[in-house]
């Protein structure tokens, strides 16, 4: 039977919501010729807990652990974002004890969470190997992490004006010992995985996205760096104390899948750099400045941005002078990243989706909120 | 470019169509009138003296007596940062979507569309986002709404 006798018709397939790429509960109906994509539709809202609607019922304090539940994977960050803009508006000067704290907090915490996506990107295409390593640190982290704030994954470690406590003695020699023993591991990330031809040949010139789509399509973070736009917020719009540390931006070149892979291992070394100066030059002093148990922020609005892992992390705070905010707005870099998926996909094979999803490091309950 | 010549350049543009608000950061901040809301957009994307490329965040708020959607901007040319609210009625709010000018605005007028019941004019995919397929309990986010579970927090 030849070509023009054989007929072909399109189908759909239902990708998720339980499918083990998407790393949480996200639904992709795919339309279909053979292998390749035609369209792709997400599906996601499994996971809305409406975190929006709940911060209008709480006061500012109580809504903290809430902002755990954006992304459990990097909840420092979460914390941070939401405390940040709400500082700002009551105008409170934070201790500068407390931001060292903070900063080392967070980089660790980028740290943990580019480990997970490192593991679980890797066990997307197969590879078992780099997953066992990169949990294997990550254990460490979290035994750091643990130390401090005594949670290991929800921390609801930061307050209003600083942090819930001091670091425990002991830590700082602690936290120096990782950054030493992370260093080399880093390396051996990349013995694994940068070079290997199988890794290669399913990331290279897979899911290329061009700067001016991303920028469109409001993608941020590792995946627009990924296209080469030498743009973090740490830098260029420095917040907290960011601005006392050197560390570089690292940039991709052609914006396809393994520089998306690649900016992430070099943010690794990043981060450590910074924990590492943060460790050496942290002040003693106090760890929180004291702010009213019911705490009111002045009446206005204010929308503050932070460079989480997964890209700019953003809380649009409405208050009225009363102890609840009257709206926040939660803006999330998975949120937008996920969006340009049906653009990066069209025309390619089913097997690359599982790729370029694991590319744009998306986590599901930071869409959904 | 600084705050004050961004406002400049949108009050000789735009006349009485804006109106300048205060806001604590990503300044200025102007009121546009919900109509011309298209064409502000289109010019501040456009224009190249502030060719705001990156909609960093879009937020629907229910203000009790209307509605008002806020577009939270930022270029990555000149680094600098803007703020638009499109204030509506309380009756049937309804506004142009800006999903042409931004593709990432697509995924926030769906959001907003089924949490505060705005409407967006001309939206290329009107479908719900977060909410499941059969809810019919009306706008979640919208003040004084309760859901059919909802206990109130005991009164300090």
């Amino acid at each position: 039977m030849n070509k023009e006798e054989m007929k072909t018709e399109v189908f759909e397939v239902n990708m998720g919501p339980q499918h083990p790429s998407t790393h949480g509960v996200c639904r992709f109906v795919l339309k279909m010729d053979g292998e390749q994509i035609l369209d792709l539709v997400p599906h996601v809202g499994y996971l809305h807990r409406s975190l929006e609607k709940i911060a209008e019922n709480r006061t500012y304090l109580q809504y903290i652990p809430f902002t755990d539940r954006i992304d459990y994977v990097s909840a420092m960050f979460c914390n941070y974002a939401f405390v940040h803009p709400v500082e700002k508006l009551a105008g409170i000067e934070v201790p500068e004890r407390a931001e060292y704290i903070r900063v080392i907090m967070m980089e660790l915490n980028r740290i943990a969470s580019h480990l997970v996506w490192f593991g679980t990107f890797s066990l997307d295409l197969g590879a078992i190997t780099p997953f066992l390593y990169a949990f294997r640190e990550r254990e460490k982290i979290l035994d750091l992490i643990e130390l401090v704030c005594g949670q290991r994954m929800t921390f609801n470690y930061f307050r209003i004006g600083g942090v819930s406590r001091d670091l425990p003695d002991g830590f700082i020699k602690k936290a120096k010992e990782f950054v030493e023993y992370f260093k080399p591991r880093v390396d051996e990330y990349e013995d694994i995985l940068t070079n290997n031809p199988i890794f290669l040949g399913r990331t290279k010139d897979i899911g290329i996205l061009d700067q001016k789509t991303a920028i469109n399509f409001s993608v941020t973070g590792p995946s627009l760096r990924g296209t080469g736009l030498k743009w973090d917020l740490r830098k260029d719009e420095p917040y907290s104390v960011y601005d006392r540390f050197d560390f570089d931006i690292p940039t991709g070149k052609k914006s396809d899948s393994w520089d998306r892979y690649i900016v992430r291992i070099e943010e690794m070394r990043e981060s450590n750099k910074i924990v590492e100066q943060a460790l050496d030059s942290i002040p003693s002093g106090d760890f929180k400045k004291k702010v009213p148990l019911t705490f009111k922020p002045p009446s206005g609005e204010v929308y503050s941005r932070i460079e989480a892992p997964r890209g700019e992390m953003g809380f649009y705070i409405i208050s009225d002078g009363s102890p609840k905010p009257y709206r926040v707005k939660i803006r999330t870099g998975s949120y937008n990243n996920i969006g340009v998926m049906p653009v990066l996909c069209k025309g390619v094979l089913i097997a690359d989706v599982v790729v370029i999803f694991g590319s744009l490091d998306v986590v599901m309950p930071e869409v959904d909120r | 470019m600084n705050t004050e010549k961004i406002a400049q350049i949108l009050k000789k543009r735009f006349l009485d169509k804006v109106k300048e608000v205060e806001v604590f950061d990503f300044k200025p901040a102007f009121e546009v009138d919900s109509k011309s809301i298209l064409e502000v957009c289109k010019f501040v994307k456009d224009s190249p003296d502030l060719s705001f490329d990156l909609l960093s965040c879009m937020a629907g708020v229910d203000r009790m007596d209307g509605f008002e959607v806020v577009y939270v901007l930022f270029s990555f040319k000149h680094k600098h940062k803007l703020t638009l609210k499109a204030p509506l009625p309380k009756e049937n709010p309804e506004i142009e979507s800006v999903s042409f000018i931004w593709a990432g605005a697509n995924w926030h007028e769906r959001e907003i569309f089924e949490l505060f019941g705005i409407k967006f004019k001309n939206h290329p995919d009107p479908r719900p986002l977060l909410l499941p397929e059969d809810w019919d309990e009306g706008y979640p986010m919208r003040k004084g709404w309760k859901g059919a579970d909802f206990i109130p927090l005991p009164q300090e």
